[in-house]
Order: C-alpha cells, then sequence, then structure tokens
C-alpha cells in the first residue's frame, strides 16, 4: 500500500483493510496561512534533562523522559524556520495557583496530583513546572497562550489570535500526543484550521499512546507528517506574510 | 463639537464634558478585510403591530419595536441587496425555537416570558434568506454564543463583520462584543439598527462606536460594498 507509519505495528489486518476501504487519512491541503503550535513543552513533562523515563516520573510525574528530549532538536529546527519566514509560533503551557484549586477536574483521574498542592506546587529542585524548556524558549515576537485544560483553545484567546494573524492553519508540536496536542487538533479541526501534525515533533509518555493517537489524527483530522515534510513546505512560503508582535519591551521578559 | 465620528444617533444626548472623556476613543472609522454581513434577529416579532410607538404595542405585540423597526426595513433591503451585489457572505440568526431544545430559564434575556409561535421567529419577508446565505438559531443574545459562527467565517476566510439588526442594547450589543473578542474588526451600521426606546437605542450605539465597533452610516458602508462589487466584476 503506502509507506511504513508508525503505528502499523499496532494495527490489526482488519484495521488495516478497515482504513484502506472507507477512505480514512487522505492527504488535505496544508492551507496557506499556517502558526506553528507548540503545546506543553516545559519542564513538567520533558524534566531538566534526558533522562529514563521510569527515573523522570518520581520527580515530574508527568514527565515524557528521553522522547521529549528526542523531539526537541526537531522543534528547535521548525522554531527557526518559522522564525526566518515571519510565521507565527504560538506556545501553550499550563498555569496555575499556587493552592491548586483551579485543578479541577485535573483531580480526578491521578493519584499523584495531590502532590502539587501547597507548598512547592508545581515546583521541583527549584524549577518551574510549567516554564517552557529553555532549548526552545519563546522569543520576544512568539505568542505564549497560559492555559488550564487540555485543549489550547479551551478558555483561551487562541482562536482570537489566529483570526487576527489572518491563519487558515496550525502546524501542531508537542506534548502529550494522547492529550493536549489531541485536542488542540480536535478543536482547530472544529473550528475549520487545516491541522498539521509533526510526527517526530511531539511525543507522549506512552509508546502505544503516541502511535495510536496519530493513527487516529492522520485517518480524521489532520496530515501526520515528519519534520523534513513540514519544513520543505515551510520554506516554500513568502516571507513576512504576518503581522507579527513587534515584540517591544519583550526582550527583558524572554531573557528570563 | 460634533465632527463625523461623533456624527450619530447620539447627538442629541451625549453632552460635551462626555465626548471629552471619550475623546481617546476617536478614530478612522472602516469597513474591514473579507467582510461578512450578520443580520441580528429580523424575525417578525419585532415587526408585529405596525409602525407604532412601541409602548402602544407594549399589551399586544410585547416584543415589538413598532416604528423604530418599520423605520429600518427600506435602508436593510438597501444593506443585504448592496452585500449581495458584493456577493460577501451572509449570516442571520434568529431564537433556536426547537422543542425540548433547552432547560428552564435560557433566553436572549431575563424578561418575563410571553407565549410564542415559531411564526414569530421566522425572518421578516422582506428580508427572506436566498440559497447560500446561512441562518444560525441561537439560544442566547449573542450570534456567537453555542452557534458554528467561528468555524464558518475561518472557512471563508473572513476577518470582519458588518452588523445590524435588532435589539441595539441586547443581542446587537451582544454579538459586536464577541466579534470584538475574536479579533474580528465590526462595522455596525446605524439606520439598519434598532432597538424598543430611542435613549437605549443611542447610549448603546454610543458604547458600542468607542469601544468596539465601527458605528457607520448606511450611505459609506454601501458605497464600500459597492466598490467590492465593482471589483469583483472587473476580476470575472
Amino acid at each position: 500500500m503506502t509507506e511504513p507509519r508508525i503505528w502499523d505495528a499496532y494495527l490489526t489486518d482488519r484495521d488495516k483493510q478497515v482504513f484502506a476501504a472507507s477512505g480514512f487519512g487522505a492527504l488535505a491541503e496544508w492551507g496557506a496561512r499556517p502558526a506553528l503550535l507548540v503545546i506543553d513543552v516545559n519542564y513538567a513533562f520533558c524534566d531538566t534533562e534526558p533522562k529514563p523515563i521510569l527515573d523522570s516520573i518520581k520527580t515530574w510525574r508527568t514527565s515524557c523522559g528521553e522522547d521529549a528530549w528526542e523531539a526537541i532538536p526537531v522543534l528547535q529546527t521548525l522554531i527557526g524556520a518559522c522564525h526566518g519566514k515571519g510565521v507565527p509560533v504560538i506556545y501553550t503551557t499550563g498555569h496555575r495557583r499556587a493552592d491548586n484549586w483551579d485543578s479541577g477536574s485535573w483531580s480526578w483521574k491521578n493519584s499523584r496530583r495531590k502532590e502539587e498542592k501547597g507548598i512547592g506546587g508545581m515546583t521541583r529542585n527549584g524549577v518551574e513546572g510549567n516554564d517552557i524548556v529553555d532549548a526552545i524558549a519563546p522569543g520576544p515576537q512568539d505568542l505564549v497562550v497560559q492555559k488550564q485544560k487540555p485543549s489550547g483553545f479551551a478558555g483561551t484567546p487562541l482562536a482570537s489570535y489566529l483570526q487576527l494573524l489572518g491563519c487558515d492553519s496550525v502546524i501542531v508540536t508537542g506534548t502529550t500526543t494522547s492529550g493536549c496536542v489531541r485536542a488542540t487538533v480536535l478543536d482547530a479541526f472544529s473550528l475549520n484550521f487545516r491541522v498539521t501534525v509533526v510526527e517526530d515533533g511531539c511525543f507522549d509518555r506512552a509508546q502505544a499512546s503516541h502511535a495510536i493517537n496519530l493513527c487516529d489524527m492522520h485517518a480524521k483530522y489532520a496530515n501526520v507528517m515528519k519534520s523534513g515534510e513540514v519544513t520543505a513546505y515551510l520554506s516554500g512560503l513568502g516571507e513576512g506574510m504576518f503581522d507579527l508582535p513587534s515584540g517591544d519591551g519583550m526582550a527583558l521578559e524572554a531573557a528570563e | 463639537m460634533t465632527d463625523h465620528f461623533e456624527d450619530h444617533a447620539w447627538k442629541d444626548v451625549a453632552p460635551d464634558d462626555l465626548l471629552e472623556i471619550y475623546s481617546a476613543y476617536r478614530r478612522d472609522t472602516f469597513v474591514g478585510p473579507n467582510p461578512a454581513l450578520l443580520l441580528i434577529d429580523l424575525y417578525n416579532m419585532a415587526y408585529k403591530g405596525g409602525a407604532k410607538p412601541p409602548l402602544e404595542l407594549q399589551d399586544t405585540y410585547p416584543s415589538s419595536c413598532g416604528k423604530y423597526a418599520h423605520a429600518a426595513i427600506e435602508p436593510t433591503k438597501e444593506l443585504i441587496a448592496a452585500a449581495r451585489g458584493a456577493g460577501i457572505p451572509i449570516f442571520y440568526c434568529t431564537s433556536d425555537f426547537r422543542a425540548m431544545n433547552a432547560p428552564r430559564g435560557v433566553g436572549a434575556t431575563r424578561r418575563n416570558s410571553t407565549p410564542k409561535t415559531a411564526e414569530d421567529f421566522e425572518i421578516w419577508p422582506d428580508f427572506a434568506p436566498e440559497p447560500g446565505d446561512v441562518v444560525i438559531k441561537k439560544q442566547r443574545a449573542s450570534i456567537f454564543a453555542g452557534t458554528p459562527l467561528v468555524s464558518h467565517l475561518n472557512m471563508l476566510g473572513v476577518q470582519s463583520v458588518i452588523v445590524c439588526g435588532e435589539s441595539t442594547s441586547g443581542c446587537v450589543r451582544a454579538s459586536c462584543v464577541d466579534a470584538y473578542s475574536n479579533g474580528l474588526h465590526v462595522s455596525l451600521v446605524e439606520e439598519c439598527t434598532y432597538d424598543r426606546h430611542e435613549l437605549v437605542h443611542k447610549m448603546n450605539l454610543f458604547d458600542l462606536h468607542h469601544k468596539y465597533a465601527d458605528v457607520m452610516h448606511i450611505d459609506e458602508v454601501t458605497s464600500h460594498l459597492g466598490d467590492l462589487a465593482s471589483t469583483r466584476q472587473a476580476a470575472e
């Protein structure tokens, strides 16, 4: 049929036949005015250095371990390509009251959520879990959306930013593939934005979840592409298409 | 101190000190790029009882805007015709009147409700939607609240909206503020917008104009739409 994909190993023969026969996974158009979304690539999901995941989650219960750090050079390349063309780069990360009251539904499904209540909150060894990893830190002209729920759109100004920028599409990267990436992809799709998911620019703490969620998204909501294909697409875009933030007065914040 | 920016319905009720306080809002007004037309609540109920003062219609047609609604009919026809000529997307909205559609207490306002029929919420025949138009059914004041409108606008590449309809203080205001909050440029057509009382109409137009929307006169908007129509014809 087609080239091998990361999810092939998890599919039954019947699944493969069903996908082939039912028309899912066709390649959609890219759109002409994308924004790059970098979902939740912060210390809580990456740790401060590549560590085997079973060690890393002792400190950061949401860590994706070494898989996060395999994606970070890919993100650096994509972010650099977008900066070069003046394509908007929009990061998301979490934010929470110190007393964790607003964790809301998150506390229903994880037995270690209580570690984030009270003194310390999301801070471990002096590192704030919601800070975006320094290796891909936002620049003064980038946008950072703070969110409390899986989707980058839920209760945030993200949709209005995309409207102001005149975007017709999003290129989604970050973590976790099965959680916040998927939720954001779904909402972007529901708002009629074209969606590309960067396979090697996304990561998850569960390997099977990563693969199967990419499979689902590619079948129904997005083009799941390798980063090489995405940078080739970005290099074909015109420069300076977007009225980006000027970045004035942001240098100090970015340097912190 | 009435200049073009303040030359609108509120000029006879807005005192000079108010205009001075709001002087920082003065700017050029315009129709934004890639516009769509939003026609808010142009349904039969607003026109019932004819062109009378709303107070006289209070007992028989409590939701009618009477003479204010009827005065807006001709300019609204003109605006819709200009939008069709320019080929821009046209969205209507009306109340979601399906049975069993919402729990008790859901509505566009907190008003004591009176019995209504499906016919009350059909679009007034002068403005009948045509194939290709979109009619949004809503349960609250804003055309954006709980509706797929944003996804439609994204698909069409719409970046600004031209708004008119009723009531200025209720659904028009809510829709304009939500449009603004969604990153859209908003132009509100004065002659095609109305309420049940002049004072409420005027002060709500004042608020919207200074903070969220460009209140414009019908001839300014139809002239812009005429230019779009010419560009469109030249391209064909």
